[in-house]
């Protein structure tokens, strides 16, 4: 593999000796950074020139489905892939061809990767071993990272005794004892039980907050990145899509991807055509409505998709004459309604055909307030609406 | 040195393999490629040989004599395959569908005549059938069953005899794998599908056995065609198979040409043999 | 029913095949009837099949150590019990001396294979490079061959080459033995698959992330192979080690080729016994060399306690 600025990668190793605990924090604040990475398996580009950069300090997930090369970025930054092009640089040192013994990461595995044949205190002292801590001091950290995890008293039981989430754990006891610079965790709570992920994801992030590592976490499900994430970047097919606050990520996606990825949303398509205002009007059977620009590059006559989520949809009886003007108002019908406890959800059938998913709470015991069949007034504010290229 | 290492991983491996390649390379090798050398020199007149090149010992090996022996070492050889194969597939599949617990001690107590000297187990059936000694005729003929002691050593029988109690561990073993890593409810499905029990075995679980059967038939096969202790206990001298003759080129009539040219049509043939069963595995799933 | 659960087990078997015994609660029509005793009998024969298999295993041996106490030199005829062939045995100078001769040969030759087939398992399985099919055309290519064929083939290329028949003197536990070196190489050289086979079994089903998991934790090549690998492999070497050790102690043909004049290990000692003549001296031998191979697969059987694979990975 040839890296295009292989020689100053050398140099830096030859330079960068054994982990150096105490190295300085460049000033500007960035605990890892990717600069425009490439990876190739043979004829497969696992990921495609990505740039990202991570805050000191911040709770940052890899979000996307299973392929789109989260993993591969991840392990790239932990070292046991090395890129074909591009830089790492890990608290502003660039990472060159350095073997993961001698990164200042440490990583939580998606299986755990305890090592059977040790009891737990050996696991989690082992890196501080390899180190060439002393004794006592392996002692005191090993304590108090079994407290941090709530697992104080289990250092003599063997992996196999443990339940799941023990195991979870002890296997990010073993990484945090180091006190590295950044953690890396690998979808670790893909084994766990619905409850006890959830349970596990308060935790992860409760710990977070208190140890002050940067986390880089890579996971597929949306909502638990939402939940725990400072910001997330969403990849997919190798390809970074976008970076954000979750909120920024939700309620304004910048591709369709994301915006189907995560959460629930309609896509309707339409063809774009121009407005007074600058922001881009999509035509939809014979409706007009209108939305900011969303997808560079999407031009007057183009095909695109207008994105609106349910919960955003509200929905009324068919003779209610209030909306507000600055809403798009749309007629509907109601063609499926489905019961799901805490709301009840809609199937509704615009003119043209187009049908729209839309979300009312159960506030009031008994399901919703709309039958099949009957007609309704849909409308949305149209800052809540996103135009994505298809 | 360690960066080197790091970049060309290939380098490290071949480091691990160094001494074991060189050893292999040397001792291993070098014999095989010398006796294939040797199978086309003269014989020297009181042992070794003449650098001269001659086709004369394969040639030799078409006098009828010794191509009965090969002939028959290979008809041995398949009897005893085909008799491994059709008491040890039922064996199999009694230990492959018995509980766990049973299993372990069933493959155990398989495992215990496997790893037993093959020459004492060979020598046991010796006491058995000899003709006027063996337990079996002496037994019967004190118990006034018979009158003459009945011919059951120093034969093809006895050989055949002694080869597949030899190797059937051998054959039961990958028998057992395969069948072991059979997933039962394809046969509960055939059955909630109509089929018979024949239908059964022979639509769904000998196909599935398949690589099993081939691994077995192989590691019985190939050591059957190269006997040299069976027959040599159990001929009696009277039944020769290849191995004796071979071994006889170089114990007694020191011709090593010859038994060079010998060895090497053996391992031919049990070449074409391994062809066979390679091909026939990556087709279908491989045991070994 | 739960006399029919009850019934198969007087039989003798724990647990009927599901797919072969019938539903218990099934109305009695008769072709029900007659498929559920097809069944029965079905899985009764196999049974009693299982046990007469087992029988014809054992019984030649049992045969054989029973007579190693019979009191006349007939192995046929049974004459009451006595244990002088035992005491000749130990007193036979030639078979205590290739006891020893056995010994010696199957630790010399276990512990180099199964270094050499240790390093060579992992190269092979832990890496890709060009030329790695034919490394394992190699490496199995001794397991393949017969015995004759390889040691014909040592034979002259000890003859041939300037190694001949040396011996190595040398005192192992007080004894004073002459081994030759021909002997030991081809040993070697039999071996070294066989502890790869069993070593690789053992390393591919290792699990992979606990190797990096000891690089991320700032182990370096050679404490993750001490602390995390080799610990983890050693059930797996022990295995091969005790599958090349079984091996030596039991080879005949190549340990008589290439001994060279007068080298008896023990199976060479019982095959010139047996062409001398008849005693149930040679059963003597046979049973304690029996029990050796007892001991070394109940060993082996503790041994399997560290990992959960199947005994066919040391068995081929």
């Amino acid at each position: 593999m040839q890296l295009a600025n292989s020689d100053p990668l050398r140099r830096q190793e030859r330079a960068g000796a054994k982990v150096n605990q105490k190295a300085n924090l460049e000033s500007t604040g960035i605990a890892v950074e990717l600069r425009d990475v490439v990876k190739r398996f043979g004829e497969v580009t696992a990921v495609d020139h990505v740039s990202i950069r991570i805050k000191d300090g911040e709770f940052f997930s890899l979000l996307g489905p299973s392929g789109c090369g989260k993993t591969t970025t991840l392990r790239m930054i932990a070292g046991f892939e090395m890129a074909t092009s591009g830089q790492i640089l890990i608290e502003g040192q660039p990472q060159g061809y350095l073997p993961p013994h001698r990164r200042p990461v440490n990583t939580v595995f998606q299986n755990y990767a305890l090592f059977p044949h040790m009891n737990v205190y050996d696991n989690v002292a082992f890196g501080l071993q390899m180190q060439g801590i002393p004794k006592k001091e392996i002692v005191h950290r090993v304590m108090e990272a079994l407290e941090l995890v709530h697992l104080k008293g289990m250092q003599r039981r063997r992996p196999r005794q443990l339940s799941g989430g023990q195991q979870q754990r002890v296997a990010l006891a073993r990484a945090l004892v180091n006190r590295p610079k950044v953690l890396l965790l690998d979808e670790p709570l893909g084994a766990l039980d619905l409850k006890l992920r959830k349970a596990m994801q308060l935790e992860l992030k409760t710990l977070q907050d208190e140890v002050g590592i940067t986390f880089v976490y890579v996971t597929h499900d949306q909502e638990e990145a939402l939940t725990m994430s400072d910001r997330i970047a969403v990849m997919s097919k190798g390809r970074l899509l976008q970076i954000g606050a979750p909120q920024e990520i939700y309620e304004s996606p910048q591709s369709r991807f994301v915006a189907d990825f995560i959460g629930e949303t309609n896509l309707i398509p339409g063809e774009i055509s121009s407005s007074d205002s600058g922001a881009g009007i999509v035509l939809f059977g014979s409706a007009y409505t209108t939305a900011g620009w969303v997808e560079e590059g999407l031009r007057i006559g183009e095909q695109g998709l207008l994105s609106i989520r349910p919960e955003k949809v509200h929905i009324y009886p068919a003779d209610f004459s209030q909306t507000p003007p600055h809403m798009t108002r749309v007629d509907a019908l109601v063609q499926q309604v489905i019961y799901v406890g805490t709301d009840t959800r809609y199937v509704l059938e615009l003119p043209n055909g187009v049908t729209l998913a839309g979300r009312q709470q159960n506030t009031i015991p008994g399901g919703g307030q709309f039958s099949i069949g009957e007609g309704v007034i849909l409308c949305w504010d149209p800052d809540h609406a996103r135009i994505l290229r298809e | 040195m360690e960066r080197t290492l790091r970049r060309f991983p290939a380098l490290q491996a071949w480091l691990l393999l160094l001494p074991a390649t060189a050893w292999l390379v040397i001792f291993f090798v070098a014999p095989l490629v010398i006796v294939l050398i040797y199978a086309f020199l003269e014989r020297g007149t009181y042992g070794g040989v003449i650098w001269i090149f001659t086709v004369e010992n394969f040639q030799r090996v078409f006098d009828p004599l010794y191509l009965d022996t090969f002939l028959r070492s290979v008809y041995i050889a398949i009897i005893t395959t085909f008799f491994c194969l059709l008491i040890g597939f039922p064996l199999a599949f009694y230990i492959a569908t018995r509980p766990q617990r049973k299993r372990n001690a069933l493959l155990l107590a398989l495992m215990i005549p496997f790893w037993t000297n093959f020459l004492i187990r060979t020598y046991a059936w010796l006491t058995l059938l000899r003709t006027n000694t063996g337990l079996i005729n002496v037994s019967l003929m004190s118990l006034g069953l018979i009158n003459k002691p009945l011919p059951l050593f120093g034969n093809d029988f006895a050989i055949i005899l002694g080869l597949v109690y030899g190797w059937l561990p051998d054959m039961v073993l990958p028998l057992y794998a395969a069948l072991e890593r059979l997933d039962w409810s394809l046969i509960e499905a055939a059955g909630d599908l109509y089929a018979s029990a024949p239908k059964v075995f022979l639509r769904i679980i000998w196909p599935l056995a398949l690589p099993g059967v081939v691994a077995g038939s192989m590691l019985v096969f190939i050591p059957s065609l190269g006997a040299f202790v069976t027959p040599a206990i159990l001929g009696a001298g009277k039944s020769l198979m290849i191995g004796n003759v071979i071994s006889n080129q170089f114990l007694a009539a020191h011709d090593w040409p010859f038994g060079a040219a010998l060895s090497t049509l053996m391992m031919a043939l049990m070449l074409f043999g391994t062809l066979v069963y390679f091909r026939s595995t990556s087709q279908k799933g491989a045991i070994l | 029913m739960t006399t029919s659960a009850g019934q198969s087990k007087s039989v003798g078997e724990t647990q009927p095949l599901d797919a072969v015994s019938a539903p218990a609660m099934l109305p009695e029509s008769s072709a029900s009837r007659r498929a559920h005793w097809l069944a029965r009998i079905a899985s009764f024969s196999l049974s009693g099949y299982g046990f007469l298999g087992y029988l014809f295993l054992y019984l030649p041996i049992l045969i054989l150590v029973f007579f190693s106490f019979n009191a006349s030199r007939s192995t046929a005829q049974w004459a009451g019990f006595s244990t002088e062939w035992y005491v000749e045995m130990v007193n036979d100078d030639q078979i205590i001396l290739s006891l020893w001769n056995s010994l010696f040969l199957a630790v010399v030759s276990t512990a180099i294979a199964t270094v050499l087939g240790t390093l060579a398992a992992m190269a092979m399985e832990r890496y890709f490079f060009t030329g790695k099919l034919m490394m394992d055309a190699l490496l199995y290519l001794p397991i393949i061959i017969p015995d004759i064929a390889m040691a014909i083939m040592l034979l002259i290329f000890f003859n041939i080459s300037g190694i001949g028949f040396e011996p190595w003197k040398v005192h192992f536990f007080g004894v004073e033995l002459a081994v030759p070196y021909s002997v030991i190489i081809g040993h070697v050289a039999f071996n070294i698959s066989f502890v790869a086979v069993v070593v690789r079994a053992r390393l591919s089903q290792m699990d992979r992330t606990l190797e990096e998991a000891a690089h991320d934790l700032y182990a370096d090549n050679w404490q993750t192979f001490r602390r995390v690998t080799l610990p983890m492999l050693m059930p797996g070497i022990i295995g091969g080690a005790l599958l090349a050790f079984t091996l030596s102690l039991d080879d005949f043909v190549i340990t008589f080729f290439t001994s060279g004049a007068g080298f008896n290990t023990l199976p060479v000692r019982v095959f010139a016994m047996i062409k001398k003549g008849v005693t149930p001296k040679i059963n003597a031998v046979s049973t304690v060399m029996l029990a050796a191979s007892l001991l070394l697969v109940i060993i082996s059987l503790f041994m399997r306690r560290g990992g959960e694979e199947t005994s066919i990975d040391i068995g081929i």
